[in-house]
C-alpha cells in the first residue's frame, strides 16, 4: 500500500502506466456517459460562446449552428477537470509552480533553443495554438479527441491523423533544432 | 447534472495521467518529434491498446454501444494533422 502511494507521489510514471490510466478512463467515458474524450471542441464551444457576444454575425455560420455548438458542454466540464487534474498531478509531486518564481517559462530545454525571455514563450505558445485549433477544426478533432478517441474505435480517420501529426512534426522539430536535432 | 460531474472526474484524471506521463512539459512533446524521447508515443499507444480492447469486449458483451466514430474525410484528416503536427512542435503543448 505504501509502495502504491509513494509511485502515486512520484513526478514521472512510466508512460505505460499512466496510458493505462488514460485508456481506462476512456473506456468509462464511453461506457458512462456515452461520449469520446476531447479537449479541442471545448475551446470551439466557449469561443462561440463569446463570439455570440462580440460578433453575432460572424459566429451565425454552418460551422458554429450545426459542428460546434456554442455552450457550456461536456467537454468544457470536462477541461476544467483536466486543469485540475494536472495541477493535482503535480501537487502530488510537488512539481505545482502556481505562483513560484520562473514558473512562466520552466523548461530549460526550450531556454536553451529560444533563449530565456519570457514573453518570446507567450508569443509562441499564442501562434502555435491558433495553429492547433484551426487544424483540429479542419480535421475533426485533437490528439485526444480525434487521434486517441478515434482511434479506440478503429476510426481510419484517427490514424490519418497521426500520421500527418508526425510528418510535419517532425519535419517542424529538424527546421527549429537543425543541427542539434 | 450527475454527466457533468463526471465529466469533471474523467477530466481530473485525464489530466493526472498526463502530468504524470510527463505530458505537460515542452521537452517531453517535442523529443518525440526528435525521436529523442518516444514517451508521448508509449503512452498514447497504450491508451489506444487498453481503451479499443476494453470498448471492444464490453461491445461484444453487449454492454455499451459506440458513440458517433469521428468522420473520415481523408484530405481534411490528413491536412489538419499536417498543420496541427506544425502547431504542436511549435508549443510543445
Amino acid at each position: 500500500m505504501k509502495s502504491i502511494w509513494n509511485y502515486i507521489r512520484k513526478e514521472e510514471w512510466s508512460p505505460y502506466v499512466a496510458g493505462i490510466l488514460l485508456g481506462l478512463v476512456g473506456i468509462a467515458a464511453v461506457w458512462l456517459s456515452d461520449t469520446l474524450l476531447g479537449a479541442s471542441g471545448a475551446f470551439e464551444n466557449i469561443a462561440g460562446m463569446i463570439g455570440n457576444i462580440v460578433a453575432p454575425a460572424a459566429f451565425d455560420n454552418l460551422y458554429f449552428n450545426f459542428i460546434m455548438p456554442p455552450g457550456i458542454t461536456w467537454g468544457v466540464i470536462l477541461l476544467i477537470g483536466v486543469f485540475f487534474g494536472g495541477m493535482l498531478g503535480a501537487f502530488t509531486s510537488k512539481t505545482l509552480l502556481w505562483g513560484k518564481k520562473g514558473s512562466a517559462n520552466p523548461d530549460a530545454q526550450w531556454k536553451r533553443i529560444f533563449g530565456p525571455q519570457v514573453w518570446k514563450r507567450w508569443v509562441l505558445a499564442f501562434v502555435g495554438a491558433i495553429i492547433l485549433e484551426y487544424a483540429a477544426g479542419i480535421a475533426g478533432g485533437c490528439t485526444s479527441g480525434l487521434a486517441i478517441s478515434g482511434g479506440m474505435l478503429l476510426a481510419p480517420a484517427a490514424f490519418l491523423f497521426i500520421m500527418g501529426m508526425f510528418a510535419s512534426g517532425i519535419l517542424t522539430a529538424l527546421i527549429i533544432y537543425r543541427k542539434r536535432f | 447534472m450527475a454527466n457533468n460531474l463526471l465529466a469533471l472526474v474523467f477530466g481530473v484524471f485525464f489530466g493526472f495521467s498526463l502530468n504524470k506521463a510527463g505530458l505537460t512539459k515542452y521537452h517531453k512533446i517535442v523529443n518525440v518529434f526528435r525521436l529523442t524521447d518516444l514517451a508521448v508515443l508509449k503512452f498514447m499507444m497504450t491508451a489506444l491498446v487498453v481503451a479499443m480492447s476494453g470498448l471492444y469486449s464490453l461491445r461484444a458483451l453487449g454492454l455499451i454501444t459506440f458513440p458517433n466514430v469521428p468522420a473520415t474525410y481523408i484530405v481534411g484528416n490528413l491536412v489538419g494533422g499536417l498543420i496541427f503536427g506544425v502547431g504542436m512542435a511549435l508549443t510543445g503543448y
